[in-house]
């Protein structure tokens, strides 16, 4: 019960309120059950049978009024534990008890699907134990083993288990799932970027301590400031949401880029985020092998399906280029304007207008605006109400990246200036540990790129000239020490540098963990399985070398199961050879017959010359019985020598 | 040729001791297929713990299948033993279990078949067991006695036939078992029954004069001790009580001679109600402390009375046309 409990217990935190009540309420009632006897449904309390039902008629309907199905993976766990819950105040039989342990081994699987970190898996490990121990007790109705041993038996086997794990882990065949239809609802608790922004939505994910995706850059590292990373880039507004260019207004071209020499290598391994987009830094020179994915007009790598799995995919980027310099199809998109909205913005643009009409002067011109005037950066901006742009410009004037960049946007394309939003993240920290870098939610930001004609798209980033600290010392700098780490520590020093160091030695297991572990799939195992020294593994190969290597382990594992030190002094040891011997012929010593008698008997039935047989048995009791007045040497000659006469 | 290699299959079977057997329950059955739900969807969701569960339970079953043979492996049956009852009663073999292996064994199913069923379907010698106990634990390295009871109902030898030793510890998905063909056996003396007086002829009938004379079998009180005495008849208890040596004086029974005769049940056709009857004639005479004897067609005992004769007695009833 305790295993089903801390089984259930992940599934809590997102699951509705009333699974959780129920299974509470059904593990209370079997518990109250247990220590204050009362009543669980039976043929006996008619009166808890009508309770149950009714309970378990109104999850039901609960589940399909907040599901919409019971069919799925969410409603499919949700309705699994709700049932666990009101199983476990019927178990009766021993069938009930079996079917609740293989359900509990069933539930940990289900919380898989929602995380496969290292504490789960831990989780995993404490489940399994203690199910196998209620299997042990199970067995053991007279409680001759006391829990403690009980618990020690189970920890017993699922360690001798192990081995065989890790074999059938490595060599057994994985197929490439899925097998069918996966339900509608299989990923949708992903956060991350998304493909329009409002103002404000940014800043509700650097709250996240999630990793985005982690990169491993071979050789030379960018600097800070010029770690952009590329995400959905942001042509459409309605004066509140910015969106993407969609396709019918977008004129597809194949984007003209003139790179410089400064290259940089380095893969990614991206967190699954459930659409399509892949990160790159800022811009990369063509898609990687895997996953199929294409560059967009706006040099954007998409991938051709949703990223429902932690992917790895190697780039080469440059930070130096030339985008479209000379011409861009998509202009009119880069300067199109709400209509009637922003008012009080576009007049103040337009008074730049009389004082230049070069389009670099009048970016420069938005940038001193930011930085001359009292505008701060805060990451926990006011809300705005009216005219989102105009409100933020004129009165807050307290922003996070994504206002900077979208009144910036507003302004530019008020004076004609064509501009995008680029949405994506910036900075990102290295993990000495293993020198991965780790890009988190909370390092999303957003930028935009305005078109010059002959110098094509450049980068241009407001919030840089409002706070310089957040580009080029990422965005801890500016981040007060509580939001990134417990409160308690938040003062200490030393504490707080431990508490890094341990962040960082985690990230890296966890990083290994997913890299090795969680992506071991069909191709991962090929590349392993070649690396160990299999040529070409296909299933066939995987078979023969999973069946040979359990059987070896299996054997290794039953020799410390059931080996026995014979503890036999050489005497016995000699006393016995002499009884084999005899007992080939099918004269067997009794258990309870001893070296005397048993020699009386043998002369009665044995045409043997009675002479061997009295100096053996003779030494034998001197030697084992009496004192060492004899040598083993003799009796070992004598036993030697005795041949029995075929009759 | 034949004969080396079936002498070198009998020392194999020597070297590997009892088959044990050992097939999966019905839990096992659902735990597999527990397993296998778990794989699909492993495979379905690309989900590698998932896979790592899955083969964690796999490789438990394993395990769980080498200590469920474990539990039973080691367990040797090394004697069996009853002291003869009567026809009806219950007959209690002492059964003498050895744990050799250095393991506690659990769990231990014992149940016997006394006769083998005939039968085309291989799978019956597998039933008609039936559980007489669970032996609970079994100490590692140690022996212990159990008792078995199985009803008496048929005079004569009674084999203790197969025993069979079953485990499903500790998981329960296993089920293993293994056979004992004993060749131990009680004696069930016939049913005492029968209503008819001891056959007691006149001349006898005087001489069954009951008078007591000193013997060695019933206690009857005390004597002072006399000069002479043995040793071990003093009551030293009683002298530990107020100093006073005392004796302990025992009177042996001795009644008139009978002899027990089937050609006196002539007019009882049925052997089995005869020598019920011949049965409980023994026990009259035996507690009325006669000197009787028995004649059978087969064989003749002489006079005799006390505990050894009456065993004898009984057995020849037993054993009648055995």
């Amino acid at each position: 019960m305790i295993g089903l409990s801390l089984g259930a217990l992940p599934h809590f935190s997102y699951q509705p309120l009333w699974v959780t009540i129920i299974f509470t309420a059904m593990i209370a009632w079997r518990c109250m059950n247990i220590w204050h006897d009362w009543p669980l449904p039976s043929k006996q309390h008619r009166s808890m049978k009508w309770l149950q039902l009714g309970i378990a008629c109104i999850a039901i309907l609960l589940l399909l009024t907040s599901y919409g199905s019971l069919i799925g993976r969410d409603a499919g766990v949700a309705l699994l534990t709700v049932m666990l819950g009101l199983k476990v105040v019927e178990i009766r039989s021993s069938r009930d008890y079996y079917l609740s342990c293989f359900l509990g081994y069933f539930l940990v699987v289900t919380n898989f699907f929602y995380s496969q970190s290292i504490p789960t898996a831990g989780l995993m490990f404490v489940v399994v134990l203690i199910m196998t121990t209620c299997l042990i007790s199970m067995n053991d109705p007279k409680q001759v083993i006391n829990t403690h041993s009980r618990l020690k038996l189970a920890g017993k086997m699922v360690l001798q288990a192990i081995p065989v794990m890790l074999l059938l882990f490595v060599f057994f065949p994985r197929i490439a799932g899925p097998l069918w239809g996966l339900p509608q609802d299989a990923y949708n608790s992903t956060t991350g970027i998304d493909d329009s922004m409002t103002l404000g939505k940014i800043s509700q994910l650097i709250l996240s301590d999630e990793v985005a995706f982690r990169v491993k850059f071979e050789g030379e590292i960018p600097r800070q400031s010029q770690l952009y990373w590329r995400g959905p880039i942001l042509w459409n507004t309605d004066g509140t949401t910015w969106t993407e260019l969609s396709k019918k207004n977008q004129f597809s071209t194949v984007p003209n880029i003139i790179t410089s020499v400064t290259e940089y290598i380095y893969s990614v391994t991206l967190e699954p985020h459930n659409d399509h987009w892949l990160f790159a830094l800022d811009l990369a020179d063509k898609p990687p092998a895997t996953p199929v994915s294409y560059l967009t007009h706006d040099g954007l790598l998409r991938s051709k399906d949703p990223i429902r799995q932690r992917v790895q995919y190697q780039l080469t980027s440059h930070t130096q280029f030339q985008f479209n310099a000379d011409r861009e199809a998509n202009l009119a998109s880069a300067l199109q304007l709400p209509v009637d909205k922003h008012l009080r913005t576009r007049l103040l643009a337009e008074q730049w207008l009389q004082q230049t009409r070069q389009p670099r002067e009048l970016v420069q011109l938005a940038l001193n605006h930011f930085n001359q005037q009292q505008f701060y950066y805060t990451l926990m901006p006011p809300l705005l109400s009216g005219d989102t742009i105009d409100s933020f410009l004129f009165e807050t004037r307290r922003g996070f990246c994504e206002h900077y960049a979208a009144s910036f946007t507003i302004l530019m394309r008020a004076v004609g200036v064509p501009t995008r939003i680029v949405t994506g993240y910036q900075g990102g920290e290295i993990n000495p540990v293993n020198d991965f870098m780790i890009v988190r939610q909370r390092d999303a930001h957003a930028w935009t790129e305005v078109w010059i004609q002959g110098e094509g798209w450049l980068r241009v980033d407001p919030t840089a000239s409002i706070s310089k600290e957040r580009i080029e010392q990422g965005i801890n700098s500016i981040m007060p020490i509580g939001m990134r780490s417990p409160l308690f520590i938040a003062n200490n020093q030393q504490l707080l540098e431990l508490w890094q160091s341990i962040r960082n030695n985690w990230d890296a297991l966890d990083n290994s963990w997913n890299q090795w572990i969680l992506a071991y799939g069909p191709k991962l195992q090929k590349e392993f399985l070649s690396r160990l020294g299999m040529p070409s593994p296909d299933w066939q190969k995987m078979v023969v070398w999973l069946i040979l290597s359990i059987s070896i382990v299996l054997l290794i594992i039953s020799m410390i199961l059931f080996y026995q030190r014979k503890q036999l002094t050489p005497v016995a040891r000699l006393y016995k050879n002499f009884c084999n011997k005899l007992a080939r012929v099918g004269i067997k010593r009794h258990l309870n017959e001893g070296p005397l008698d048993f020699a009386d008997r043998i002369k009665q039935n044995y045409p043997q010359p009675s002479t061997e047989i009295n100096r053996i048995t003779e030494l034998y009791i001197n030697l084992y019985y009496g004192n060492q007045s004899a040598s083993i040497a003799d009796l070992h000659n004598a036993v030697k020598q005795f041949q029995l006469q075929k009759s | 040729m034949t004969r080396t290699l079936s002498e070198f299959y009998q020392r194999f079977n020597q070297l590997r001791g009892r088959r044990v057997f050992i097939i999966p329950t019905r839990f096992g059955f659902v735990y597999a297929a527990f397993l296998f739900l778990i794989l699909l969807g492993s495979i379905n969701y690309s989900n590698s713990m998932g896979h790592v569960l899955c083969f964690l339970l796999a490789s438990l079953g394993q395990i769980a299948m080498l200590h469920t043979y474990r539990n039973l492996a080691k367990i040797e049956l090394n004697n069996a033993y009853a002291e003869p009852v009567f026809f009806g009663q219950t007959i209690t073999f002492i059964l003498l279990f050895d744990n050799h292996s250095k393991f506690d064994c659990y769990q231990i199913e014992v149940s016997s078949k006394q006769h083998e069923i005939r039968s085309w379907n291989p799978f019956k010698k597998l039933t008609g067991f039936k559980l007489h106990r669970m032996i609970s634990l079994l100490k590692k390295q140690q022996n212990d006695h159990y008792a078995l009871s199985l009803p008496a109902q048929k005079r004569g030898k009674l084999a203790l036939g197969r025993i069979r030793i079953a485990s499903l510890f500790p998981l329960g998905l296993f089920h293993t078992w293994s056979y004992f063909n004993t060749e131990y056996t009680a004696l069930v003396y016939p049913k005492p029954e029968g209503d008819l007086p001891l056959p007691l002829t006149a001349e006898y009938g005087q001489q069954f004069k009951q008078h007591q004379q000193k013997g060695v079998d019933d206690f009857s009180g005390f004597n002072s001790y006399r000069v002479g005495d043995p040793i071990h008849a003093i009551a030293w208890k009683a002298m530990a009580r107020d100093d006073i040596l005392r004796t302990k004086q025992f009177t042996s029974q001795q009644g008139g001679l009978v002899m027990l005769s089937w050609q006196d049940l002539n007019h009882i056709a049925d052997i089995e109600i005869r020598l019920s009857q011949l049965c409980s004639w023994v026990l009259q005479a035996d507690s009325a402390g006669m000197n009787y004897g028995l004649t059978l067609p087969s064989t003749t005992l002489h006079y005799g009375h006390g505990e050894v004769h009456r065993h004898r007695c009984l057995t020849a009833l037993a054993l009648y046309e055995q």
